[in-house]
């Protein structure tokens, strides 16, 4: 494959030419309550080719028959030539890099009968269903895929990689009269068959939730002091400031840019974020991205300061910082834009009760159901919460949306704990088209003095 | 290649088995400004298919990107070990039948130079320019063709295009950022003036959210535009799914010939509606389109249904089922358009039609207009209950827009507020594969923040 793809680079005309190439092999076993919804196994091949002129703009072409290489560098030439600039495309340097990269497969799962997926899932999607008759219906699935993948460009870089990725998710409904609540699982690992045994647990856990959900009250809607646990940290985090720290929202943006200047306050000294592509073993973890950067840790805000922001090659060099290994496509059918990897907050001190000892009345929200930006306003639903009196996580509620602005609410975290974790999830992020890419977010236990909850919106 | 693979099928298959199969070839041509000049170019060209076979009762499914003759014993080889674990049904495939005639394929979209796409693009740019703002603007053009078959004898294909406009301006003024945009799609490429609608969309909405004033607070009278409606129509149309009803899950699974809305609203789902992407002669598995009557008049008609789940139901597939290259199909909507489809007169325009809210600002003393909701389709959407704040809404009072509003959200329940709709706009157009009007629905919960 590499003499095919070198040879294919040496005919381009295109004065910087790259070519991405996978094989992807995926199964995939869903479980609708009892039944089995779908078994199958595919196989998903193709390139993606980018070329860059002077005085030009991108040319891409993306391909699933591998047999139009030679003709999808040429397309992709001509396409960036049709592309007229006056201010030139500039790519940062990067060293170009040789590399074989085989991840441990820990169990490689095109070795393992489907059939044998299917029981898996199936025990799992059971120990939802034995919870309660009170649940309705389940949805359970596993998916796997091991993708082998080659990058070449014209400076010289030669990469190969394998790399696997095993997910979960659980969803249980429950249901009583009109009354329909759910609970969610979700586990995401770039690793392999025996990475997903024993995870039953998760998945009783969240049926039993969805069936505690039915006589929960809904959340009275006001402002409180609130306590994310990790897992809703980490999606807050990822959510409401990732973004802005890609570099593409800013670049070209002299409002933005000056929105996102390196070195304003966003929040107070215990406040620290990064983004980690090169983190051990988890989902978002790659050792090069899609432009063939090696990854890395790179801080975003450093004691409330922001001090760096995520990079591709062509926002890295239009804006004189450096590439920081954050140009990604979900597949060959999408060209590398900047998104995150492992994105953090980091550690503080003290445990979950110092956190809450001193609020009279606050909300801890847990998990996520989902959360949107829009640019500085965000919204999350939490999977659950409590309410918190007189320092002590107290009853049950559900229905809790948090919502806010950006700036405000990162200056009104005031106190972080010091039990930070991963959080190992399926699903993914979803950008320019672009879903869903595997990333991991990671927090410790995190306090907003005042933040607002839109359960039921008080009446008029 | 589905020819090949469903005659093999035949062969290897049992008496009283089947197969049915889907195989796409898309290529799709785009240019991208980005921040206000043109970034790139690019051309996607892909090709699938994607199998179904019923083998002892069971069904298993395969896809491949690889669509040469010789993959296709492997992708049968695959789909019946899928079968092995499948677990048992009575489907049966639909025989052949005569499709009706639908446009879905225009020449000259077909044939339209990278140039000709560019030039649209600057077009909308030029237009779009505006002091202290930055536009992106995207354009895709897409040429397909679709071939669906079964083992039953039905059989149908079409070539496809469609083109997406998609416009945004950004205005960062401190820390306040608004980002308004438009998009429109079509089998055709637009005309002038269905791009002076984007822009007068676009800067209309932009003049307006200049002035940021506070929101008002309490159970309010709400106009949402044909935009902001989604946040209400889809806990709807997911309860309308023939999926949702037979999992138990959906509200209306109990209410068929029941009044459960205003009688100003009609729900159809028109997979003929002529201009428009999602229109096609047949489903995805066979089944010619017909348009179906999901709500009329307020009473609920129809659920849809593909084949497997109208089986499971023990009812007929109303035309419904949508398949990708490397799924099961499942029951999905084509063009929903709301209200009295037979007499619209703006239908098919899709284009800007005038002021904000469709006529319905006047009965408005204090309330709000609701364009664009954050975080739709979160949390426990079918249930109908809903809360999100707004991206962009603007203040009404005394009959006229007071100015934008910002750190405001709305909330409510779907089932309660549509059984009386308060007014209907004269401003329907299609967002995305959707045909409505603004709507004005009271007692919406409004909070500030």
């Amino acid at each position: 494959m590499i003499d095919r793809l070198t040879a294919a680079l040496a005919a381009s005309r295109a004065d910087f030419t790259e070519i991405r190439v996978e094989q992807a092999w995926t199964s995939a076993v869903t479980m609708r309550g009892r039944r089995l919804e779908s078994a199958t196994a595919n196989e998903d091949q193709g390139g993606f080719v980018r070329a860059l002129n002077r005085g030009s703009g991108w040319g891409t072409a993306s391909f699933t028959s591998l047999d139009q290489l030679t003709a999808m560098v040429a397309r992709a030439d001509e396409l960036s030539r049709a592309v007229r600039l006056e201010r030139p495309i500039r790519l940062g340097e990067v060293v170009p890099q040789q590399a074989e990269a085989i991840l441990d497969l820990d169990g490689d799962v095109r070795g393992v009968p489907l059939a044998e997926k299917k029981r898996l899932i199936e025990a799992y999607n059971g120990a939802m269903l034995a919870v309660s008759d009170r649940i309705v219906d389940t949805l359970a699935s596993y998916r796997d895929e091991v993708s082998e993948y080659w990058y070449v460009n014209s400076e010289g870089a030669v990469l190969h990689e394998l790399r696997p990725e095993v997910t979960l998710s659980g969803t249980a409904v429950a249901r009583r009269d009109g009354t329909i609540e759910k609970g969610l699982e979700s586990i995401g690992l770039r690793r392999g068959w025996h990475s997903v045994q024993d995870k039953a647990a998760g998945f009783r856990a969240a049926a039993e939730r969805a069936v505690q959900l039915l006589d929960a009250p809904t959340v009275t809607g006001g402002t409180y002091p609130v306590v994310l646990d990790p897992e809703l940290a980490g999606v807050f985090i990822h959510e409401a400031f990732g973004h802005l720290s890609e570099a593409d929202f800013v670049y070209e943006n002299p409002q933005a840019r000056e929105m996102m200047t390196l070195g304003r306050r966003f929040g107070k000294p215990v406040l620290n974020v990064g983004d980690n592509g090169a983190a051990g073993g988890l989902r978002g973890t790659l050792p090069f991205d899609d432009e063939g950067t090696p990854t890395q840790d790179s801080a975003l805000v450093r004691e409330g300061i922001l001090v760096g922001r995520l990079h591709s090659r062509e926002t890295a060099a239009a804006m004189n910082e450096r590439p920081t290994g954050n140009a990604r496509a979900i597949s060959f059918r999408h060209p590398p834009i900047v998104r995150m990897t492992n994105t953090y907050i980091a550690n503080g001190r003290g445990s979950f009760a110092d956190l809450i000892r001193d609020l009279k009345l606050g909300v801890y929200a847990c998990g996520a159901f989902g959360g949107q930006t829009m640019l500085e306003n965000f919204s999350f639903t939490a999977a659950y919460g409590h309410m918190i009196r007189d320092g002590e996580v107290a009853e049950l509620v559900k229905d809790v949306v948090l919502a806010g602005n950006l700036f405000q609410t990162l200056d009104r975290i005031e106190h972080i704990a010091g039990d930070f974790r991963w959080n190992q999830m399926g699903g993914g992020c979803g950008k320019g088209g672009q879903f869903p890419l595997p990333v991991t977010e990671g927090a410790p236990h995190v306090r907003i003095e005042e933040a607002l909850i839109g359960g039921d919106l008080p009446p008029a | 290649m589905i020819d090949g693979v469903l005659e093999l099928a035949r062969r290897r298959l049992d008496q009283g088995d089947g197969a049915d199969a889907l195989e796409r070839r898309v290529e799709r041509t785009s240019v991208t400004f980005e921040w206000g000049r043109l970034k790139a170019a690019g051309v996607t060209e892909e090709a699938g298919v994607n199998l179904r076979v019923l083998h002892r009762g069971r069904v298993g499914i395969a896809g491949t990107t690889n669509v040469d003759a010789q993959h296709a014993a492997p992708l049968l080889d695959r789909a019946l070990a899928s079968a092995e674990l499948g677990e048992e049904i009575d489907l049966a495939f639909p025989s052949r039948a005569k499709l009706p005639r639908v446009t879905t394929h225009v020449a000259r979209t077909a044939e339209a130079s990278l140039a000709r796409l560019i030039e649209i693009g600057q077009f909308l740019l030029d237009r779009l320019t505006r002091e202290g703002c930055q536009v992106n603007v995207a354009i895709e053009r897409e040429v397909a063709e679709t071939w669906v078959a079964n083992t039953a004898g039905a059989a149908g294909s079409y070539r496809s295009t469609g083109v997406a406009v998609s416009a945004d301006v950004w205005r960062i003024a401190g820390d306040d950022v608004l980002a308004i945009g438009d998009a429109i799609e079509s089998t055709d490429l637009p005309a002038e003036d269905a791009l002076e609608g984007v822009v007068r969309s676009i800067t209309h909405r932009l003049d307006h959210a200049l002035r940021i004033v506070a929101p008002p607070e309490g159970a309010l009278p709400v106009v949402f535009t044909p935009a902001g409606l989604s946040a209400v129509l889809l806990p709807v149309t997911q309860g309308l799914s023939g999926k949702a009803v037979l999992q138990g899950i959906s509200p209306l699974a109990t209410r068929m010939g029941e009044q459960v809305f205003d009688q100003r609203l009609s729900l159809t789902d028109d997979p003929l509606a002529p201009g428009r992407a999602a229109s096609r002669p047949l489903d995805d598995e066979g089944v010619p389109s017909r348009s179906t009557c999901l709500v009329e008049r307020g009473v609920v008609q129809h659920f849809i249904y593909d084949l497997e789940t109208a089986a499971r139901a023990k009812t007929a597939s109303t035309g419904h089922g949508q398949r990708g290259i490397f799924g099961k199909p499942v029951p999905g909507y084509t063009n929903i358009l709301l209200g009295d489809t037979a007499g619209e007169g703006g239908r098919g325009k899709g284009t800007w039609q005038g002021e904000l809210g469709g006529g319905l600002l006047s009965d408005v003393r204090d309330g709000l207009l609701v364009d664009d909701l954050i975080g739709v389709g979160q949390g426990n959407v079918i249930g109908g209950a809903f809360s999100h704040p707004v991206a962009l809404a603007y203040r009404i009072e005394r009959g006229e827009i007071a100015g934008r509003v910002k750190d405001a959200a709305v909330a409510g329940n779907v089932y309660e507020l549509l059984k009386r709709i308060a007014g209907v706009g004269n401003d329907a157009r299609w967002t995305g594969a959707r045909f409505t009007p603004s709507l004005l629905l009271e007692g919406v919960a409004v909070a500030r923040r």
